[in-house]
């Protein structure tokens, strides 16, 4: 048990190299704020990579350690303890969060240098790291939750880190009130959690709740939908995902961790956690499915239409965190994770590629205006194809594949999975593929437009190529049941979780299915090649037409979810206030700050100076005290 | 009427008056004779009470010591009646409303309370051998601990009274 | 008893020392080791009692774990005044050993207060802690406002003192003893006598823990003693004060056949005190004074452990103490940096002195209750316990509201030192480095209570 012992040392270090950073990083050079920034990360990588060792190959006793460091307080028996829980589910998340994090800070010391904000970038990535390391290890919903927020924060505080530019603040702020709406939900379903349970303790609920609540209850479908609404929020699921793609107003570093890799994919996190629940409340489960593939679609019709290379990534991962809910929403738990891994790997590899030719075209953001990088920078080119191809589900050679697949099968196979979920996916892999291989093509294929400005360097390409190795690899470790019996992902996720209950006679279909989303998925690229380079002139025509434009500019807009909002909910507000502006209410306050005023005039009355009227207040207090005691 | 109970109730006149006295007086130097007055009286009490230890030091310390030095400091000031600051009347009765209050109320509820405990326990305490065995056996502890706060106390009255 | 005998042993040596040493640094040091080696002691007692009461001196004294937590507690936060404001207090006039004694001896009426068994040790550790404070309010000798202070404390103090003895008259004269756990009132139908005297006895310390209406000594005096004495008698004695209150509430008259007829008084004095402490507070000008009115709202809060009476709120006070003092003596040893002591004169705090800034921030937030500092947990533990007692919810919704009101007046300090442009006069060359890391040790200590209690907690 011995290694086990350091599990709280994962989330330590990244915030010892916070505090470091925090308090004395304006005093350090740059060259050791990077090495602290990277070291605490990669030493937490390291330690969660031998502990993950040591798990796969002596696992505990019950599949599961614990460490309670401490009790924050113990009051009506409702006692919130700072304590830890590894599991194979918590294993993967702290593997993948520690590990990418390191690359993408190792990549960072390169892509930051020179800015002035250096040592605040690292000191937030690294409290990021901390939060979202205490967010997947916490034992306990509360310590989730401080998490939760802590991550919320640090999404708020680095979409804002170029604060001098009015619109990062505006989109720091929309990222914040937006996810408000999915935290509030939540910390209501916490209370509701608290009220039935008188625990937050994660283990406890799920062990508790089969035999408080039976399948269908109320409470049940009201604490599983509060949890969901959080979740919804912070993965940038319908309704809540219009803040995604502003984020990206972040330094890129920033959308490849935060808003790609990690903590988008908290909702899937936390609903994976708590999938007792789900499974209590089957209409909320279907909820989850329904959202994920109508996510899925919408935001694959959008990215069709970007032109920002960090907006079409921002609706690609909108759009594969929905595969992922659709596979929660079925049933499919390690599919699910098994997706949010391979994501991990190739969409923050994405992202750093986008922001290596960002750096090198002088912060241009616009694709069309790119072309041709190919031969001028061929390892980011090659790396940001594989990436491109596991995004995109190419068969077999990309761990994409393997992942999305199995999600697009259990969505039909599932008894809980249904035909339309399952050609809702289907159409998504088909618009994935076109997306991507578009981006492809305008940003690295046809004429060049401008000059390489800066080389990427070896603190660059390293992280791509170990990203680029897993995006290609990283699927071999699930091979589809019919293929072969080598399954280890999902026979150490089945230690923990249930298993899909495939419907009766679909065993067979999986290999069906497999060909016919693989020929979907390179049909995809074939138009994407057809359309963008060889005659990109007819979608220009068809840009042209009225319908055209018409159909461009929404899928653009991101559906006009924006303005939909602004109509129905920002300008009912900002209406109602400008009619109140003398509101009635703070009638009220006034009211409440006049009589503090009055009372504050009258006991200012009292403190005159003298003794003798002190006394005299004394005395009759003390007159009355007693005859209340005594006589009444 | 028993003789102790004749005795107490002259004693307990005088001591009212006295002590009302106090309070009255114009002249400083009046009020403390009337205080003096009024600490003879209170050990008339306490020999009712067989105290006579206690009645004795009670005398030469509050009667004797800190009289003196009270009439001492009084006289040394020159204060006088005309050198005291007037009062207003609204003060004055709002002092006699709410002390007045007090009593009614403090009267009225200990009026009828019960004193079954007061007789308990032996006469002679107050004797000097008794509370010298009481004073260095039970409560040696307060005793030793009071000599901290006079310690203080006295630190206080150099720390303030000394020119700087 | 190691600390009470080496807290009375140090005073004396301390005040004689005056006489051979004439280095005020050196009486500082010597003042702090002193507290260092009380601390020390203390601990070596800790082990010998439990949560059983354990008799001492005929049952003058009733030790327990809890009492001698509360001394350490104490003398921990005595250590932090002293490193923190022990210049300030060697500066303020020619007789520093004598200073350092008298608060020595204030803290031998801290450690009775919090172990007396017998109203004749509460009486006398009450006096133990008065008397110095009325010499020390008025140590200025330069300023007038300084002798009005000592002067005021000492008459409202000696009247307060007359009712604290009347009290424990008649309470003797119901039940013929002096001794706290078998005064035996439960039991018998309570007669007007023993009522009267509780009532009493609870106004006298009311008057000691400013509680209204008994608190209009308490802005005068706060705000006229020199500011280094009134962090110290703000804090420690007043924490000291509620230990006195707490022990003897919960040991002697806390049945509930006795506790029903206090229950209404003191719960409408906390309900007054609330009220008053936070709505007088809003409108200051001065931060000194802010602080005297927020010390009585933060003691509305600690009523509430008198009142509650459950494992809570012995839980409670014990954090409160740590908590309230700490938070306030480093907001004092901020304040006694500032040249101009209004609200204006922390304007721009943040430009020039930002660490300063951002530690007085953390002890404000813990005045308040943010989550996460210590302020919080206690104001939690003191709040729920009287949830738990029931029958009090009517005044923790007056509590919590009057929290809200205290963000007020301790966020516009925060808004001063950070939103307002100004040029606030700092004394620069007394802001030595060693001075700011223990500052930032209070607010790291302030900070690790509010997410790890258990390091106080745990020992009872």
């Amino acid at each position: 048990m011995g290694i086990y012992h350091l599990l709280w040392l994962i989330p330590a270090l990244p915030l010892l190299g916070f505090l470091i950073l925090a308090i004395f990083g304006l005093k350090m050079p740059n060259r050791a704020i990077g090495i602290i920034g990277c070291a605490s990360i990669g030493l937490a990588a390291l330690l969660t990579i031998i502990i993950g060792i040591n798990f796969l190959t002596s696992p505990p006793t019950g599949n599961f350690y614990q460490q309670t460091l401490w009790t924050w307080f113990s009051v009506h028996g409702f006692s919130p303890a700072i304590s830890f829980y590894l599991d194979p589910v918590s294993l993967i998340f702290t593997f993948v969060v520690t590990f990418v994090s390191f690359l993408i800070h190792w990549y960072s010391t390169e892509y930051m240098r020179g800015d002035e904000g250096y040592p605040r970038f690292f000191a937030y990535m690294n409290l990021f790291v901390f939060s979202m390391l205490t967010l997947v290890l916490a034992n306990n919903l509360l310590l989730l939750y401080l998490g939760w927020e802590g991550v919320g924060l640090c999404s708020f505080l680095l979409i804002g880190f170029w604060y001098k530019e009015q619109e990062n603040c505006y989109a720091a702020r929309k990222a914040f009130i937006v996810t408000r709406f999915g935290d509030t939900a939540m910390i209501i379903g916490l209370f509701l959690l608290v009220k039935n349970f008188n625990t937050l303790n994660i283990q406890d609920i799920l062990t508790k709740a089969p035999s408080l609540w039976q399948p269908g209850a109320t409470t049940a479908f009201w604490a599983a939908i509060l949890l969901l609404g959080g979740a919804l929020g912070k993965s940038a699921q319908l309704p809540l995902q219009t803040w995604l793609p502003d984020a990206m107003a972040g330094p890129t570093p920033v959308s490849a961790l935060i808003h790609a890799a990690t903590m988008v994919t908290a909702g899937v996190y936390l609903i994976a956690r708590m999938h007792v629940l789900y499974e209590l409340a089957p209409v909320v489960q279907l909820i989850v499915a329904i959202i994920g593939a109508a996510t899925l679609l919408i935001a694959g019709f959008s990215a069709l239409a970007q032109r920002d290379i960090k907006r079409v990534l921002a609706y690609s991962t909108i759009s594969q965190i929905g595969y992922m809910f659709l596979a929660l929403g079925v049933g499919a738990w390690s599919a699910a994770i098994f997706h949010f891994m391979i994501h991990a790997f190739f969409k923050g590899l994405l992202f750093l590629a986008a922001g290596a030719v960002i750096l090198a075209m002088e912060e241009e953001h616009d694709m069309f205006k790119m072309g041709g990088l190919r031969k001028k920078m061929p390892v980011v080119f090659w790396t940001f194809l594989f990436g491109s191809g596991a995004l995109a589900a190419i068969p077999i050679i990309t761990a994409g594949f393997y992942s999305k697949d199995q999600i697009l099968f259990f969505a039909l196979a599932s008894t809980k999975g249904s035909f339309w979920l399952w050609l809702c996916g289907f159409v998504g892999a088909f618009l994935t593929a076109i997306y991507t291989f578009r981006m492809v093509f305008v940003t690295f294929f046809g004429e060049q437009k401008k000059e390489v400005h800066r080389k990427p360097t070896n603190s660059i390409k390293i992280p791509l190529i170990i990203l680029g190795i897993l995006s290609l690899i990283a699927g071999f470790i699930e091979i589809p049941k019919a293929w072969g019996n080598f399954a280890p992902f999902s026979s150490l996720m089945n230690k923990v979780m249930p298993q899909v209950q495939l419907a009766a006679g679909m065993e067979n279909k999986e290999v069906l299915l497999e060909v016919i989303t693989g020929i979907i998925a390179l049909l995809g690229v074939y138009l994407a090649w057809q359309f963008c380079l060889k005659s990109p002139k007819v979608l220009y025509n068809f840009k042209t037409t009225g319908l055209g434009r018409f159909i461009d500019k929404f899928f653009f807009k991101g559906f006009m979810f924006d303005q939909l909002y602004d109509i129905i909910l920002v300008r009912p507000v900002v209406w109602l206030s400008k009619i109140d502006k003398r509101d009635f209410v703070d009638r009220i306050y006034e009211a409440i700050g006049n009589l503090g005023l009055l009372l504050n005039k009258i006991f200012s009355r009292t403190q005159n100076g003298y003794l003798r009227w002190y006394v005299c207040g004394l005395v009759l207090g003390m007159a009355v005290a007693l005859t209340i005691i005594l006589f009444v | 009427m028993s003789l102790p109970t004749i005795l107490f109730w002259i004693l307990a006149v005088i001591s009212i008056l006295s002590a009302i006295g106090v309070v009255v007086a114009k002249n400083p130097v009046h009020s403390v004779l009337l205080l003096i007055v009024t600490f003879f009286t209170i050990t008339g009490f306490y020999i009712l009470l067989n105290a006579q230890f206690l009645a004795v030091v009670h005398i030469i310390v509050y009667a004797g010591a800190i009289m003196v030095l009270f009439l001492f400091v009084i006289m040394l000031m020159n204060l006088n009646a005309s050198g005291e600051p007037q009062k207003n009347n609204l003060v004055k009765f709002a002092g006699v409303v709410a002390g007045g209050l007090l009593l009614i109320v403090l009267v009225a509820a200990l009026k009828k309370a019960d004193t079954g405990m007061l007789i308990q326990g032996s006469t002679n305490i107050g004797l000097i051998q008794n509370l010298g065995k009481v004073l260095f056996k039970d409560f040696v502890l307060p005793f030793e601990v009071s000599s901290i706060l006079f310690l203080s106390a006295m630190i206080g009255a150099i720390v303030i009274g000394k020119k700087d | 008893m190691n600390a009470l005998i080496s807290t009375a042993v140090f005073g004396i040596f301390l005040m004689i020392s005056g006489l051979f040493i004439k280095s005020k640094q050196a009486i500082r040091i010597l003042a702090i080791s002193g507290v260092v080696a009380a601390f020390v002691l203390n601990i070596i007692d800790f082990r010998q009692y439990g949560a059983s009461a354990t008799e001492l001196f005929h049952g003058m004294l009733s030790v327990t774990n809890f009492g001698l937590l509360f001394i350490e507690i104490i003398l921990g936060c005595v250590l932090v005044y002293f490193l923190l404001s022990g210049k300030d207090l060697a500066n303020i006039g020619h007789y520093t050993g004598e200073y350092f004694a008298l608060i020595f001896f204030i803290l031998c009426g801290v450690v009775l207060a919090a172990t007396y068994g017998n109203m004749l040790m509460l009486f006398l550790s009450i006096e133990i802690m008065s008397i110095p404070q009325y010499i020390l309010a008025g140590s200025d000798k330069h300023n007038l406002k300084s002798h009005e202070a000592s002067l005021k404390y000492f008459l409202m103090g000696a009247f307060s003192t007359g009712f604290l003895l009347m009290g424990i008259a008649l309470l003797y004269g119901a039940t013929g003893s002096f001794d706290i756990t078998t005064m035996n009132l439960a039991g018998r139908p309570i007669d007007a006598m023993a009522l009267a005297g509780i009532i009493l006895i609870a106004f006298a310390l009311a008057f000691k823990v400013s509680a209204a209406p008994f608190h209009f000594w308490t802005p005068d005096v706060y705000d006229g003693a020199p500011t280094v004495v009134t962090s110290f008698i703000s804090t420690i004695v007043k924490v000291g004060g509620f230990v006195a209150f707490i022990r003897l509430f919960h040991i002697a008259f806390g049945s509930p056949d006795v506790d029903k007829h206090w229950l209404l008084v003191l719960s409408i004095i906390t309900a007054a005190t609330l009220i008053i402490g936070n709505v007088t507070a809003v409108f200051q000008q001065s931060v000194k004074r802010m602080l005297a009115y927020s010390s009585i709202s933060q003691a509305g809060f600690m009523l509430f452990a008198v009142i509650a009476m459950n494992v809570l709120s012995w839980q409670g006070i014990l954090l409160y103490a740590a908590a309230y003092s700490l938070a306030t003596i480093g907001c004092f040893a901020i304040l006694m940096k500032m040249k101009d002591y209004t609200y204006d004169g922390y304007n721009g705090l943040a430009q020039k002195q930002p660490l300063l800034a951002l530690m007085n921030t953390i002890f404000l937030f813990s005045l308040v209750g943010i989550p996460a500092t210590a302020g919080f947990l206690a104001k939690y533990f003191v709040l729920s316990a009287a949830v738990e007692k029931g029958g009090l919810l009517w005044l923790v919704i007056l509590a919590v509201c009057c929290a809200a009101i205290s963000a007020f007046y301790y966020f516009r300090l925060i808004w001063a030192m950070y939103f307002k442009a100004g040029d606030c006069q700092v004394e620069e060359h007394a802001i030595t480095p060693a001075f700011k890391s223990v500052l930032a040790l209070t607010a790291l200590l302030v900070i690790i209570l509010g997410v790890w209690p258990g390091l106080i907690l745990a020992w009872i």
